[in-house]
């Protein structure tokens, strides 16, 4: 790696909120409200990145995400619990070994729920990406709700429908950071790269790719099973951040949650998904004082359930009306791009 | 059109000043209620907060403080129920919690409430792990085992039957933990179970299940559907000409199911919360309850989930009231040592596990009509 001023600043930078983010956490600068919306924020930008490495840069339609969020959660849990919690848990049917007794480090648990989605999707990947758009969406889609389906009835591993809940909230502030630092990390270093190339290839023209004597099925195996690996991490750490979870909270709305992130920040841009995941979680809680009773002074406007729901809503619109690429395209925030716009100021 | 935005306008002018003039200087206590207003549970989360606004209304002082409540909807999420929760304790500080319709929203709030040291009440959480470990969390319901253990006590017992069978929604966490503590006490009672039959929910087709429940040839089946689906399966059970009785629980506890399953309804049991309106004796409170519903929402029918929302609130007002203090480790303190309160659902009292304990009451559906028969409570 030649060490030149853009890997300079990106790791000072990186080092900086990393130690902003430490201080804020370790005084308790600013509310627990404030760190939890921020830790929610980084495992969305998680998860929207993953999902734009699959739809965003490869063209793959897939709408699977809450189910490798589900594995990935279920796994982290499931290494995370302590025996003790699991056999007083597990009320329908005990837990089996070895679920039973197992017990890791958090970290591990968090690679462990990527790696068992990662599986997960590689199983799945083979037979189902030799199809393409809407049709993938459908063969996806229905993967996840098998999932679910799976986690209802397995109820000597994952308790069914009553769900699991006091996993360790060993997802902070920080760690929650670094595990978005890594997924952006290593998409970065992905996706600029030639593999990057051959991926936004295969999504423009697929024909072409073929014809240039890529594999293209290799690199959509490879693109989809990598985005199933964050996606897992990122459910693992939702779990933890939650610290509980069931079957029902992994349905396919989890998915078009995620969606929208990627729109709305921009399909192909990394940016733009770590934007989109930022604004949206921000703006969802901020728009709550809609919902508010308001006091103008002279009337008071009484709190409607839902307002939140329609101005949200009409946000989302407006930004597909008049910026249908989303907030940033396909573009980038870049050292680069940011010096060339400070210079056609100056 | 313009008159009425004025008369509108006039309305609310009013409605300010009168709250303005009934602004007492001291400080209000503000509780905080997290509840599904929209999504998917958004039915029951309405019906619970019109029963919490009701019980606001009737008390609306404790300690010579105004009491304030802070409503927040979840969406009927769980990520969003944790933010309001936390959203609740941090920026509006609320001493207490009322919440929420739907176990898996209040395990997410509970987690939090724990964490903030702040007590909290839910309403119709009856999955046993939302209280489970929690010092700060308690529920105006009772649980479904207990609620479980009750229909069987009262179909071996008091009907005596001795074969039952169970028809339960796997997806749903309250259907899967009645069912499975039905068949554990109608076993321990010393009865058979003979059949247990899955579904989804959303299903509109149980004939198969149905044909097998025929074959298996059980006195009774148990069913804790919720309404709209526990009317399918009557009607279909009728039409197939099975002979068992079918009995639910508290979720088909609702207007609705006479009208939905017509006359198929004849025969059917579910137990429910100590409260009906067509309850023969009625408790003082209950018929409180029921006359200020009635004044308040005069097109509305009182529920039990209304009643449950009421409850909760008033659980935390007597709290408050014995601890004479606002300070939420005091109200934790005065709700977990909850005992003999008499309130619209009977006499209720906090158990070691902070479920509310009150007797289970079975209805029973005859000639097209509700009738409140009894009340049981569980063996086992």
């Amino acid at each position: 790696m030649r060490l030149n001023f853009t890997t300079l600043a990106n790791i000072l930078l990186i080092l900086l909120v990393g130690g902003a983010l430490w201080l804020v956490e370790r005084h308790g600068l600013i509310g627990d409200y404030q760190i939890y919306i921020v830790k929610l924020i980084f495992i969305n930008a998680i998860l929207a990145l993953s999902l734009n490495l699959i739809y965003g840069f490869t063209g793959l339609f897939s709408l699977g995400h809450a189910g490798f969020m589900a594995i990935g959660a279920y796994v982290g849990a499931l290494c995370t619990l302590l025996p003790e919690q699991k056999e007083m848990m597990w009320i329908l049917d005990p837990i089996i070994w070895p679920f039973s007794v197992l017990h890791t480090p958090f970290w591990v648990a968090v690679l462990a729920g990527g790696v068992v989605a990662m599986l997960f999707a590689f199983v799945i990947a083979v037979p189902v990406l030799r199809l393409g758009d809407d049709y993938l969406g459908i063969a996806t889609l229905g993967f996840a709700e098998i999932i679910r389906v799976f986690i209802v009835n397995m109820s000597s591993i994952t308790n069914g429908s009553l769900g699991i809940k006091g996993i360790p909230a060993e997802a902070t502030l920080l760690t929650c950071y670094a595990w978005m630092i890594v997924t952006l990390i290593v998409l970065a270093r992905l996706l600029f790269g030639n593999f990057g190339n051959v991926l936004r290839c295969i999504r423009d023209n697929e024909i072409a790719a073929n014809v240039m004597g890529i594999n293209v099925f290799n690199y959509k195996v490879l693109s989809f099973c990598l985005g199933a690996f964050f996606a897992g991490v990122g459910g693992a750490l939702l779990g933890s951040h939650l610290s509980t979870i069931d079957p029902k909270m992994f349905n396919f709305l989890l998915t078009f949650n995620v969606l929208m992130f990627v729109v709305a920040g921009g399909l192909g841009s990394l940016t733009g998904s770590l934007l989109g995941a930022g604004i949206i979680t921000v703006l969802l809680e901020w728009l709550r004082a809609i919902e508010e009773p308001m006091d103008f002074g002279l009337f008071e406007i009484p709190g409607i359930p839902g307002m939140r729901m329609v101005v949200f809503s009409l946000i989302l619109l407006l930004i597909i009306l008049f910026r249908r690429e989303g907030i940033m395209g396909t573009r980038e925030l870049t050292w680069k791009s940011l010096r060339r716009l400070g210079r056609k100021k100056a | 059109m313009k008159l009425g935005k004025r008369l509108a306008g006039l309305a609310m002018l009013a409605l300010t000043l009168g709250f303005a003039g009934q602004a007492v200087a001291a400080e209000p206590i503000k509780i905080g209620v997290y509840l599904p207003l929209t999504g998917q549970n958004a039915f029951g989360g309405q019906l619970e907060l019109e029963g919490i606004q009701l019980a606001h209304k009737q008390m609306p002082t404790v300690l010579d403080r105004p009491i304030e409540l802070v409503v927040v909807d979840n969406k009927s999420d769980k990520v969003e129920a944790a933010n309001a929760v936390k959203r609740l304790t941090e920026r509006d500080k609320v001493v207490a919690l009322i919440g929420t319709y739907g176990s898996s929203l209040a395990m997410a709030g509970a987690e939090i409430t724990e964490k903030a040291k702040i007590p909290g009440v839910g309403t119709s959480c009856t999955n046993p792990l939302v209280t489970m470990g929690k010092k700060y969390y308690f529920r105006a319901c009772f649980i479904d085992p207990y609620q479980g253990a009750a229909a069987a006590t009262y179909a071996f017992e008091n009907l005596g039957f001795k074969k039952a069978a169970v028809l339960m929604d796997m997806t749903n966490d309250y259907a899967v933990g009645l069912a499975n503590f039905f068949s554990r006490s109608f076993k321990k009672l010393g009865g058979e179970v003979v059949a247990n039959l899955k579904y989804s929910s959303g299903d509109q087709d149980f004939t198969a299940q149905i044909t097998e429940l025929i074959a298996k040839k059980p006195d009774i089946v148990f069913m804790p559907a919720y309404f709209a689906e526990g009317a399918i399966i009557m009607k279909q059970a009728r039409e197939l000409g099975a002979t068992f009785r079918l009995m639910g629980a508290d979720a088909m506890d609702n207007p609705d199911t006479v009208k939905l399953a017509g006359k198929a309804s004849e025969g059917f049991l579910h137990t429910t919360f100590p409260y009906d309106p067509t309850m023969p004796t009625m408790s003082g409170e209950a018929k409180k309850f029921t006359d200020a519903w009635k004044a308040a929402y005069p097109e509305k029918d009182t529920n039990v989930n209304g009643a449950l929302g009421y409850n909760s609130y008033f659980m935390i007002y007597d709290a408050i009231k014995r601890a004479g203090s606002a300070d939420p480790e005091a109200i934790t303190k005065a709700l977990a040592a909850t005992k003999d309160l008499v309130t619209p659902l009977g006499t209720v009292s906090v158990n070691a596990t902070h479920d509310a304990e009150m007797p289970v009451g079975i209805i029973e559906y005859k000639d097209g009509k509700r009738v409140y028969v009894g009340e049981v409570t569980p063996k086992q």
